[in-house]
């Protein structure tokens, strides 16, 4: 350490340990993982999400420690000080192809068009980590046809809900979804049935999500590595030509301001998901910033602005036309029962700009704070 | 006429206790026979546990019904020794009564048992049904010191009159009148006594780790969950010398500064919870146990607490979230539960054997324990023998004894005409010993020197007319069924296993065939997530090493059965 190191202070005290050879420093509390990871050394994972506790099921993150006679799983063990780790032995190496091959024979094909060929290959708008396992098996060249068996958990397709496809005959048990919705959303909607090879995601009694404690926010979608969980609305979208882009906003249903990516195809919006880095939500959603946004594109969406004719019907007018006799209903009111005679609601579906503009209206040409926004009033 | 229970009756009963969720889940299986939906809604309002989640959990435990006919269906053992004993011919006498298969239900000595409703049976091959005593064990036939043995075949035992007039709670006294705390830790550590559930722990360091550790209540767990199939030892104790355990606990209590204790026992022993349940309400109304024990400032309460099928609970951090109510998955380690064990908070969890080892010891010293063993070897270790022996039973013999000795003198060898082809280990989880590896003594150093370890001390006997092969696949299917679900190795890898040794899936050539096994083994064994996964492989590697042939034969006599069905 050079002179310059910060003084550690009793919460956080910085030590070192030898990773891969190299000495690095890490903080109290640290797992083994977060060490490696941030000093890029690349030990693959199935079953961890930053955002949860660590919980070592899929064991592809084991590493060696000297003075213990199995490896060790990185994720749930803490650095120590002085401890010398190796992250990238062949043994391990070997470990990892050999998990990746058992999960990859426990999976049925997606179907999907999508990386066909690559075992867990399915199409990315399943969801936001859907491509973690097909990730891996490309990387450790599993080809897929090693450890034939049977195949576990089954999905769910009586489960109509409009949202959240469970199409578990790819799950692979790794339990994000359950741990998501527990630690996270605290809804405590889904959990682990039965044990061993015939784990199964599952709701009270195996029911369906719409008769469980489910809000939709699809954070178990967004963190299923194998797209066992599939946003629903995005698939509607699924394997047509053309890149996807990801566009970073904030979500306008209401004031917590969740950073979303919109995601496109050409000119269309695709998927909405969440953004992991977002300062505000971390990648929590909630249904409306998740799903909500088919008005967006919908066939009857106004594409003109309409006014009342002399006989009361809504009729299409020019732009100009219904910007005056708005004004003029405007001027009206202020004129015959003062400024506090206008209040405003802009729609959690417009977007920030216009949201914006409408509260400078108001409080600008009508001289008001009567303005608010629908998620909200 | 009684008066029916009715759920609030059993809520107000337990939500006030501690470790409430089991016996409120079996006050409602006992009386509907069956988990009904409305029973598990009533148990997670009342216990405020998440609906999915206690879901989830109720369908972790293999003995918990959801359905009619439910816990009056008869239960058939068919463990590794009633496979050898026509539990086949049971099940099939008993299907009418919508009879199914149980995992080894530790009866192993005298098969098959059959658990009808909160009774465990004995049956014939023809399925009629016997009420029995657990068997006592033969006496030493050597005539050695015994330990937790010495006294067990006594009668009256399980009273506390009788336990008394063998001088039991000797060692309790001595604990909390004549020495400090520190100086029966001490005692402990000097005996060299060390954990007898399977993992081997030195009793001494865990107790004081306990004792060191900040915070509190702290609380012992004496584990008696008996699940590894081939041990039938901590039943003996606990029918036959309920005393001898709420002693070790009392003392165990003692020495680290724990206030409660709990023994968690396994849902195959149902009467034993009665024959625990009595012995505590003696010791307690006689000043042994509950508060201001023996007259001193010492206080120590212990609830028993029923399990409901699962052998993974036998794993102490199992255990404790079964325990706890929650989801029975292994916890991560460390932090170990010396320091974050019930309800995080400092716990002692003991085998029975070991705690039954406590009183004597503090009784009669650490220097007469540690001179039961032979050589170097401090003690005894009590073995559930069983299988293809004239005499199987449970034996308490001096570590670092010659396993022929058992085998041959103890238990007088095989049936005539017959040799000994195989033994396991640490019931299922140390794979097998055969051939010249027969020639070892029972002692860790030695088995761990041979790739096996004694574990819990269960050890099946296969002699020359078994199908090692077959034995073995039914030994996989039992690590499958009770794999946890949790970590992927042994989650899919145990599955992978039977299927290959079944013949449903795999490859037929030999060479790929084993290729598949060892790969699957090697990666089990260095990543799993606990003990069940880590040892199952043990058994395809040691079936591998002793039986190749017989592999090759089968592989080839039993064309596999083609396309994997869906699980
Ligand atoms: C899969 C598995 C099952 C186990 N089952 C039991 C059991 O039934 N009884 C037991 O005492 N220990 C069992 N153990 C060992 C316990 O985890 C623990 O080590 C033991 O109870 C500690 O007590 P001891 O130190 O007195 O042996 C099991 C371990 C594993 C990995
Ligand atoms: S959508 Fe949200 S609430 Fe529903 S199961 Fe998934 S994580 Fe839980
Ligand atoms: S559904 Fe997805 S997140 Fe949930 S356990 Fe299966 S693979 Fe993991
Ligand atoms: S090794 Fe098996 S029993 Fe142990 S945690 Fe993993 S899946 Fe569960
Ligand atoms: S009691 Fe049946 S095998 Fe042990």
């Amino acid at each position: 350490m050079t002179e310059t190191a910060p003084i550690p202070t009793k919460t956080q005290r910085a030590s070192t340990l030898v990773l891969d050879g190299v000495e690095v420093p890490f903080q109290d509390g640290e797992s083994l993982y977060q060490v490696a990871q941030r000093h890029r050394s690349e030990v693959p994972t199935l079953c961890y999400d930053p955002r949860l506790d660590a919980f070592g099921a899929c064991r592809l993150c084991v590493v060696e420690v000297e003075g213990f006679r199995t490896p060790v799983a990185s994720c749930t063990t803490r650095a120590a000080a002085g401890m010398k780790v190796r992250t990238r032995t062949d043994a391990l190496e070997q470990h990892r192809k050999t998990l990746l091959e058992l999960v990859a024979s426990e999976s049925r094909d997606s179907g999907d068009a999508h990386g066909k060929g690559t075992p867990g290959h399915v199409d990315p708008l399943r969801g936001y980590a859907s491509q973690e396992l097909a990730t891996l098996t490309a990387r450790y060249a599993v080809d897929g046809t090693r450890f034939a068996g049977a195949h576990s958990g089954r999905s769910h397709r009586e489960d109509d809900n409009p949202f959240l496809l469970r199409d578990y005959d790819l799950c692979i048990s790794c339990y994000r979804c359950v741990r998501v919705c527990a630690e996270r959303e605290g809804d405590h909607a889904i959990s682990v049935a039965n044990r061993g090879f015939h784990t199964q995601i599952t709701t009270e009694f195996g029911g369906k999500l719409l008769d469980s404690s489910c809000t939709f926010c699809g954070q178990c979608v967004q963190t299923c590595p194998t797209g066992a969980l599939a946003d629903r609305k995005a698939m509607r979208n699924a394997g047509q030509p053309g890149e996807l882009t990801k566009t970073r906003t904030v979500c306008p249903y209401c004031g917590v301001g969740c950073s979303v990516d919109i995601v496109t195809r050409g000119e269309r919006i695709v998927a909405v998901q969440p953004a992991m880095d977002g300062p505000a939500n971390e990648g929590a959603l909630c249904v409306k910033g998740q799903f909500a946004w088919d008005h967006v594109q919908h066939p009857e969406r106004l594409k003109t602005p309409l006014v009342r004719d002399a006989a009361g019907r809504l009729v299409p007018a020019s732009w100009d036309e219904a910007l005056g006799r708005a004004a003029a209903g405007f001027a009206k009111a202020l004129r015959e029962h003062g400024d506090e005679s206008i209040y405003a609601i802009a729609s959690g579906r417009a977007p920030h700009e216009s949201a914006y503009t409408i509260q400078k209206l108001i409080r600008a040409a009508a001289g008001t704070n009567f303005v608010d926004n629908c998620s909200r009033a | 006429m009684s008066t029916p229970v009715t759920d609030d009756d059993i809520l107000a009963r337990w939500r006030h206790e501690p470790a409430p969720l089991l016996p409120v889940l079996h006050a409602f299986h006992d009386r509907d026979g069956f988990l009904s939906e409305e029973a598990i809604r009533c148990v997670a309002k009342g216990l405020r546990i998440p609906l999915a989640e206690l879901y989830g959990t109720v369908t972790f435990y293999h003995f918990f019904q959801r359905f009619p006919p439910g816990k009056a269906a008869p239960r058939v053992c068919d463990g590794p020794i009633c496979a050898l004993h026509g539990c086949a011919d049971v099940l099939a006498a008993l299907r009418k009564d919508g009879a199914t298969p149980m995992p080894c239900a530790g009866r192993c000595d005298e098969p098959v048992p059959v658990l009808v409703g909160d009774r465990q049976r004995v049956a014939d091959r023809d399925g009629r049904l016997e009420d029995r005593a657990t068997p006592l064990p033969p006496p030493r036939p050597d005539g050695g010191a015994e330990c937790v043995f010495a006294r067990v075949r006594e009668p009256g035992r399980a009273t506390l009159a009788g336990y008394r007039a063998g001088g039991g709670y000797a060692g309790l006294q001595r604990a909390v009148r004549e020495l400090t705390p520190a100086q029966v830790l001490d005692l402990i550590d000097a005996s060299g006594l060390a954990g007898r559930g399977g993992a081997g722990f030195p009793t001494g360091r865990k107790w004081r780790a306990v004792a060191e550790a900040a915070g509190g209540p702290k609380t012992i767990v004496c584990n008696a969950d008996e699940g590894e199939p081939g041990c039938f030892k901590d039943r003996v104790l606990l029918d036959h010398d309920p005393h001898a355990i709420l002693e070790g606990m009392a003392i165990a209590a003692r020495a680290t500064g724990a206030t409660r204790g709990f023994v968690y026992l396994r849902y195959e022993y149902p009467h034993t919870q009665g024959i625990l349940e009595r012995a505590i309400a003696e010791a307690e109304a006689a000043g042994l146990l509950g508060e201001s024990i023996l007259g001193t400032g010492f206080s120590f309460r212990v609830y028993v607490r029923r399990g409901a099928g699962a052998y993974i609970c036998g794993e102490e951090t199992s255990l404790l979230n079964s325990l706890e109510g929650k989801h029975p998955f292994p916890r991560n380690r460390p932090p170990f539960p010396v320091t974050h064990g019930f309800e995080d908070q400092p716990t002692a969890v003991n085998n029975v054997e070991t705690l039954c080892s406590a009183g004597p010891i503090l009784a009669r010293g650490a220097e007469w324990y540690r001179g039961l063993g032979m050589g170097n070897h401090a003690g005894t270790k009590v073995i559930s023998l069983s299988g293809d022996v004239r005499r199987p039973g449970n034996y308490e013999v001096p570590l670092g004894l010659p396993l022929a000795t058992l085998l041959h003198g103890w238990a007088g060898g095989p049936l005539p005409g017959r040799k000994v082809q195989a033994v396991t280990m640490a019931g299922l989880s140390g794979g097998f010993l055969a051939g010249a590896d027969l020639d070892v003594t029972l002692d860790e150093p030695s088995l761990r020197a041979k790739g096996s370890f004694l574990g819990a001390g269960g050890i099946m006997v296969f002699d020359d007319t078994r199908d090692m092969v077959e034995v073995a696949a039914q030994a996989m299917h039992f690590f499958a069924h009770e794999s946890c679900g949790k970590c992927f190795p042994c989650r899919i890898g145990t599955q992978r296993l039977t299927e290959r040794l079944e013949r449903r899936a795999g490859p037929g050539d030999p060479a790929t065939w084993r290729r598949e096994v060892e790969d699957i083994g090697r990666t089990m064994k260095a990543t799993s997530a606990c003990g069940l996964g880590m040892a199952a492989p043990l058994v395809t590697e040691s079936l591998l090493r002793y039986f190749g042939p017989q592999v090759e034969a089968h592989l080839r006599d039993r064309p596999s059965g083609g396309e994997a069905h869906p699980a």
